[in-house]
């Protein structure tokens, strides 16, 4: 139940406020650290996958573009017979033309034919990508499999108990990580305020000299208005003093800016309570944990079975090995 | 015009010490500590015109820190106390200004908030 400036405000001049707002839900995000290895090994597995998946939209397009090339030939095959039909009539005494028409009739209807096939095709390659792109899925879920196993396996997951892979202590050098950086960072700024202070006074400083020297050649051009050295000066005093202005008007903005990094930078704090919020979390449900499966401490050592009649081990020994090897040591 | 900052976080001893600054008080005027304890010691040597204070600290906290100051035998009990935290809660807040506390930020917030509250403390 977080409350807003405002609700304070009402809480400080004794006015309950009746409506609240809802916390910021936040976000927790979850990450797991991969050797460079590992990842190359992910993307090599990948990479073939891909590979596929990239040949299959050009075969696609090729399909497509037989589709609109035989529809741009079944098109251009109408018209020409519709425009042929009425021309055929005028030209019908021309040698060569009329002859030309039942040959394409066979054409458009092959055509026709191909479009369907093509549709057919269409409709085919689907119904093929589909299924390839289920089995790539599956492929992707068995080389995770395949992976996490060997992990397992090879004894990487679960991450063996060590200082780097503890989560409190993980989390609370990053706490003080980041409050290292920040304070880095704070510096930063700090310096870039400091210079920019300074900028400002060697900039309010040459103002000051480019004013008076204004004022200066200002009364000297009106005393001598023949001498142009003295206008020509004037503007370009004029000219520095709205620099030196500009500078100065570019600072403080650049400075509005630092400052509102600044607050920004309270994130940083507010972040470092949340990672504290979690310790503090993992810290009791470590203590829990421990509780629930601790004992009362009296117990003795006990010697603990290897091979136990059930477990599937090649070490097993059955009736007639044990009676074998009981009779080779001939005890 | 004496100010305490205090706070667990250096990075938000430096935003408040920032804001304050803007305001006119010079770098020499404001002192800063890391937690309660530190900032009762520093209150038995010195006296200060304004406390601001974070809610969460270790060893001794900001709540702690308010009720030590507005506590029986304590030559600090007048001191305006703004207590600056993340803590935004409705119950912290009452908690807060039960304990003494006369104004209260949540964080994060901006220069302006606090110039404000401060700005109404000093004409006070």
């Amino acid at each position: 139940m977080s409350m807003t400036q405002e609700e304070i405000e009402a809480l400080m001049n004794g006015i309950d406020a009746a409506d609240e707002t809802p916390p910021a839900e936040e976000e927790e995000v979850s990450t797991e650290t991969m050797s460079e290895d590992d990842i190359e090994s992910l993307i090599a597995q990948t990479q073939s996958t891909e590979e596929t998946d990239q040949q299959d939209p050009a075969a696609e397009e090729e399909s497509v573009d037989d589709i609109l090339a035989s529809f741009e030939n079944e098109e251009s095959a109408a018209s020409v017979e519709a425009e042929e039909e009425n021309i055929d009539d005028i030209l019908a005494g021309i040698e060569g033309v009329v002859d030309d028409t039942p040959s394409e009739q066979p054409q458009s209807e092959e055509n026709i034919d191909d479009i369907l096939a093509g549709i057919e095709g269409v409709v085919d390659n689907t119904s093929s990508e589909e299924a390839e792109k289920t089995k790539e899925d599956i492929d992707h879920e068995a080389i995770g499999r395949d992976w996490t196993d060997k992990q397992i396996e090879e004894g990487v997951f679960p991450l063996p108990v060590e200082k780097n892979t503890k989560v409190v202590g993980q989390l609370s050098e990053v706490a003080s990580d980041s409050e290292e950086k920040a304070t880095k960072i704070f510096d930063v700024l700090s310096y870039i305020l400091d210079e920019n202070n300074e900028v400002q006074k060697n900039a309010k400083a040459l103002d000051d000299f480019v004013q008076k020297q204004t004022v200066l050649l200002d009364s000297l051009s009106k005393k001598f208005p023949n001498i142009e050295v003295f206008k020509a000066n004037l503007e370009l005093a004029q000219s520095l003093g709205d620099s030196a202005k500009s500078i100065s008007s570019r600072v403080d903005a650049e400075n509005v800016q630092l400052f509102e990094a600044m607050e920004l930078m309270q994130f940083h704090d507010i972040n470092r309570q949340k990672i504290e919020r979690v310790m503090s979390v993992i810290r009791k449900l470590s203590d829990y944990l421990n509780g629930l499966f601790e004992d009362d401490g009296s117990h003795a050592n006990i010697s603990v079975a290897k091979h136990i009649h059930g477990d599937e081990s090649m070490e097993l020994v059955g009736n007639e090995d044990l009676d074998a090897l009981i009779a080779e040591f001939g005890n | 015009m004496k100010i305490l900052i205090v706070d667990d976080s250096s990075t938000m001893r430096r935003i408040i010490g920032n804001v304050v600054m803007q305001l006119g008080v010079s770098r020499d005027d404001f002192d800063e500590a890391e937690d309660g304890v530190q900032a009762w010691k520093l209150l038995q040597d010195k006296a200060y015109d304004i406390v601001l204070t974070d809610w969460n600290m270790p060893n001794m906290n900001g709540l702690e820190l308010v009720q030590k100051i507005r506590g029986e035998g304590s030559n600090h009990r007048g001191v305006p106390i703004i207590m600056i935290t993340t803590e935004g809660g409705k119950g912290e807040v009452i908690t807060a200004l039960k304990a003494g506390v006369n104004n209260y930020i949540v964080k994060p917030f901006s220069a302006d908030i606090l110039k404000e509250k401060l700005d109404g403390i000093f004409k006070k």
